[in-house]
C-alpha cells in the first residue's frame, strides 16, 4: 500500500506527497510534530495521519482471506467458538430447550410479556443462574441488574438464590465436600453479592449507564449477563419527539450488541407490552415501536394459556419459533408441574 | 462525487472517517482496464459483454427467492430486503451465505450488525448441500467452506467505512494476484447502522448515508460484488413502509419486501422494485429455511 492509498482527505495526501513522504516507511519514521511542521498542519491532524498510517502497516501484513478485513473471523473459527460456549440456564428445563440450551452469551434476548407474567421473575432467575459455578455446569460468572422500575426485591432474590442452592446440592449431593471453597461460596449470601445493581430513575441515567458499563465491564471482566429491567419505562414516558426517540433507541442497541460482543456476555431486556391497531382488532404487541423490534438477536413472549405461563420464542437467528410451558414457584422459575418434560410444542 | 465539506463537519467522529478519494484520471483508466477494455467510455456491446461474463447470478439458496429474481442475487448490483422483524430476511442472508459459499462461487464477506450471525446454523446448511464429486471427507469440506465466510461484527457507521475501505483495497490487492475473490457483500442490518445518525435536522446524517450508498454502488459495480443489505420497516400512514426514506430508496437495484404471518414459516416476498422485473404484482411464497 502506499500513500495513495491512505484513507486519508485529498489535501492532506497532496501535501504528503509534495513535502517528499512517498512511502509508508517514511511515513512511520515521522513523528507528529515533525509532520505538522512540515506540511503546515495542525499536530492533531498529523497525529491522525500516523495513526491511519500505522493501520495501514499492519494491514500490509497480513495475508490469506481473513485478511479481508483486518480482526475479523471466518464462519469456521466462529463454530468451534460457539460449540464451546456455555449457556445461562433459566431454570426451566422446557424453556431451555425452546432456547438451545439456555440464553446465549454473545447476544441480546429481549424478554416482553403481559405485567404479572414473570418477566422480572425470569431476570432474578437468571442473574442468580449466572453464578452458578463451573463444576456444576454453570457458568460462574456475575451479573449486572439495572433497574429502572423499581421491582427488584431483595427478600425475593434471597428466596431464589436458596432455592437455586438447595437445587444445586440436589444435583450435586457431592459438590460442598468436594470443593472446599465450596462450603462458604453456596450461601445465599455470596449470590447476592456477586449482582451488580444500578436503580435508574430516569431515561438520562439510563443512557447515562449503559455508556458507563463499557468502562464497568472493562474493569469486572468476570459480568456474565447485563439484565436490563425494564428498557421500556423511562423511553415511555417524557417524549416528545418520537423521531429522536427512535434515534437514541436504535444507537442504544447498538451498543448494547457492542458489549455482549465485546464482553462475551449476555444482555437481556425486558419489555413491557402495548396495544396495537393493525387490520381492524387491537392486539397486543411489545412496546416502542418497529424498528426497536430489530433490535434484539432473540426474542421471547411469556403468555398466559389458561392458567398455565407459556413462553413462546417470537425471533431466533438460528432456532424455530416453539412455545413452552414454565411456572413460577417459590425458588423461582421451574418447569411446569402438569407438563411432562418434552412438551415443547411446534405452533 | 465528493462531499468533502459535509464530512468535515461531522464532529468527533470525522477523523475516523476515511474520506473517499476519488482517483486521479489515468488511475481510473488503469483500473478499469483491468476488467473492462476501452478508454473512457463503454459502448452498449462492451456492457453486453461484461454483463454477461462478469455479472453471474449467485443463488441465494432459497428456491421461491431465486425464481423470483430469475436466479438470484446479481453481481454488480445492490439487493435490499426490508421486511418486519422476524420475516426472515436474515434467514435468506445466512442462507445466501452458505450456498455461495458451498457452491465454491468466491469468498463472502458478512457484516453483521446485530449479533445474529449464526455458525452453527450455517453449518447445518452446508451439511445439507449436495456434495460435489470430489470424496472429501466430510469435515473437510465443511472447514474449507466456512473459512471462506468471514464475518464481522459492526456497531457503529464510522466502523462500516473503515472495514468497506478494507475490503476495497483487498479487492484491488486481489486483482493483482488473482487469489479467490470476494463475490458478496452481505450487510445484516444497514439501518441499524444508519437509524440512530439519521434524522430530519441533522444533515450530516443523511449526506453519511448517500455516500455509504455511492460506496457500496462502486464497490458492487467496480470488482463485481453482489451487495445485500437489509432494512427494517417503520409505520407509515397506514400500512408500515421501508426505514431510511426517499433518498435512499433509489439506491438500491432490486427491493424485496417480506412478510410473514405469526406463528407460521411460510414467507410471502414481493418485488417492490427491480431492473428487470415488473414490481408490484411479482410475489413469491417460500418457507424460511431452516
Amino acid at each position: 500500500m502506499e500513500i495513495a492509498d491512505l484513507p486519508i482527505c485529498t489535501s492532506h495526501r497532496a501535501k504528503l506527497l509534495a513535502a517528499g513522504y512517498s512511502s509508508l516507511a517514511a511515513l512511520s519514521a515521522a513523528d507528529p510534530p515533525r509532520l505538522a511542521l512540515d506540511l503546515n498542519i495542525e499536530i492533531p491532524e498529523a497525529e491522525d495521519i500516523l495513526k491511519i498510517a500505522v493501520c495501514a502497516n499492519k494491514f500490509k501484513g497480513a495475508d490469506g482471506p481473513s485478511s479481508v478485513i483486518k480482526g475479523a473471523q471466518n464462519a469456521w473459527d466462529m463454530l468451534s467458538d460457539e460449540q464451546s460456549r456455555k449457556h445461562i440456564n433459566t431454570g426451566s428445563g422446557d424453556l431451555n430447550n425452546i432456547l438451545g440450551g439456555g440464553i446465549h452469551c454473545k447476544e441480546v434476548t429481549e424478554i416482553g410479556g403481559v405485567p404479572g407474567i414473570g418477566k422480572t421473575q425470569l431476570g432474578i432467575q437468571l442473574a442468580i443462574n449466572v453464578q452458578i459455578p463451573v463444576e456444576c455446569g454453570g457458568l460462574g460468572g456475575k451479573s449486572v441488574y439495572i433497574d429502572t422500575e423499581g421491582s427488584f426485591m431483595v427478600e425475593r432474590v434471597y428466596q431464589i438464590a436458596e432455592g437455586c442452592i438447595s437445587d444445586i446440592l440436589e444435583y450435586f449431593p457431592h459438590y460442598q465436600n468436594k470443593a472446599p471453597s465450596g462450603q462458604e461460596k453456596l450461601k445465599p449470601e455470596s449470590f447476592l453479592a456477586d449482582i451488580y445493581y444500578f436503580r435508574i430513575c430516569s431515561y438520562t441515567e439510563q443512557i447515562a449507564v449503559i455508556n458507563y458499563l463499557e468502562k464497568f465491564l472493562g474493569e469486572h471482566k468476570d459480568v456474565r449477563i447485563v439484565i436490563i429491567d425494564s428498557v421500556t419505562f423511562h423511553f415511555r414516558q417524557d417524549f416528545d419527539d418520537m423521531a429522536l426517540r427512535t434515534r437514541v433507541l436504535s444507537g442504544l442497541s447498538l451498543k448494547l450488541m457492542k458489549l455482549a460482543k465485546t464482553y462475551n456476555l449476555a444482555v437481556v431486556l425486558l419489555n413491557q407490552v402495548t396495544t396495537k391497531f393493525t387490520e381492524g382488532s387491537f392486539q397486543l404487541t411489545l412496546a416502542l415501536g418497529d424498528s426497536w423490534s430489530h433490535s434484539c438477536t432473540n426474542r421471547l413472549i411469556l403468555y398466559w394459556d389458561g392458567n398455565l405461563r407459556y413462553a413462546y420464542l417470537d425471533k431466533s437467528p438460528s432456532l424455530p419459533a416453539v412455545s413452552a410451558p414454565y411456572a413460577v414457584t417459590g425458588k423461582g422459575v421451574r418447569d411446569a408441574v402438569s407438563s411432562n418434560r418434552k412438551r415443547a410444542r411446534v405452533m | 462525487m465528493v462531499v468533502g465539506g459535509s464530512r468535515n463537519g461531522a464532529g468527533a467522529g470525522a477523523r475516523c472517517f476515511p474520506r473517499h478519494y476519488l482517483p486521479p484520471a489515468d488511475e481510473v483508466r488503469e483500473k478499469n482496464q483491468v476488467e473492462r477494455q476501452g478508454g473512457q467510455f463503454l459502448d452498449g456491446m462492451d456492457l453486453l459483454k461484461d454483463v454477461t461474463e462478469n455479472k453471474r447470478f449467485l443463488p441465494t439458496g432459497v428456491q421461491g427467492i431465486d425464481t423470483l429474481l430469475g436466479g438470484g442475487l446479481r453481481q454488480g448490483q445492490l439487493m435490499e430486503i426490508t421486511g418486519q422483524s422476524s420475516s426472515g430476511k436474515t434467514q435468506v442472508c445466512l442462507c445466501s451465505a452458505a450456498h455461495v459459499a458451498a457452491s465454491h462461487l468466491g469468498v463472502v464477506v458478512y457484516l453483521d450488525s446485530s449479533n445474529s450471525f449464526s455458525p452453527r446454523h450455517i453449518a447445518r446448511m452446508i451439511d445439507e448441500f449436495p456434495i460435489s464429486l470430489d470424496n472429501e471427507p466430510k469435515h473437510v469440506r465443511l472447514n474449507k467452506v466456512m473459512s471462506s465466510i468471514i464475518c464481522e461484527s459492526i456497531f457503529d457507521i464510522f466502523n462500516l467505512f473503515e472495514v468497506l475501505h478494507q475490503v476495497e483495497l483487498s479487492l484491488k490487492k486481489k486483482v493483482n494476484n488473482g487469489s479467490s475473490k470476494i463475490c458478496l457483500l452481505i450487510i445484516d442490518s444497514i439501518s441499524s447502522l444508519l437509524a440512530p445518525i439519521i434524522s430530519g435536522k441533522y444533515p450530516q446524517g443523511r449526506s453519511m448515508m448517500l455516500s455509504l450508498a455511492m460506496i457500496l454502488k462502486k464497490l458492487a459495480d467496480e470488482h463485481n460484488l453482489a451487495v445485500l443489505v437489509t432494512n427494517h420497516m417503520v409505520a407509515g400512514n397506514g400500512a408500515p413502509k421501508p426505514a431510511l426514506g426517499e433518498s435512499w430508496k433509489t439506491v438500491p437495484h432490486v427491493r424485496l419486501v417480506f412478510s410473514r404471518d405469526r406463528g407460521s414459516n411460510i414467507c410471502t416476498a414481493t418485488v417492490l422494485k427491480h431492473t428487470l422485473l415488473a414490481s408490484g404484482r411479482n410475489c413469491m411464497k417460500f418457507a424460511v429455511p431452516s
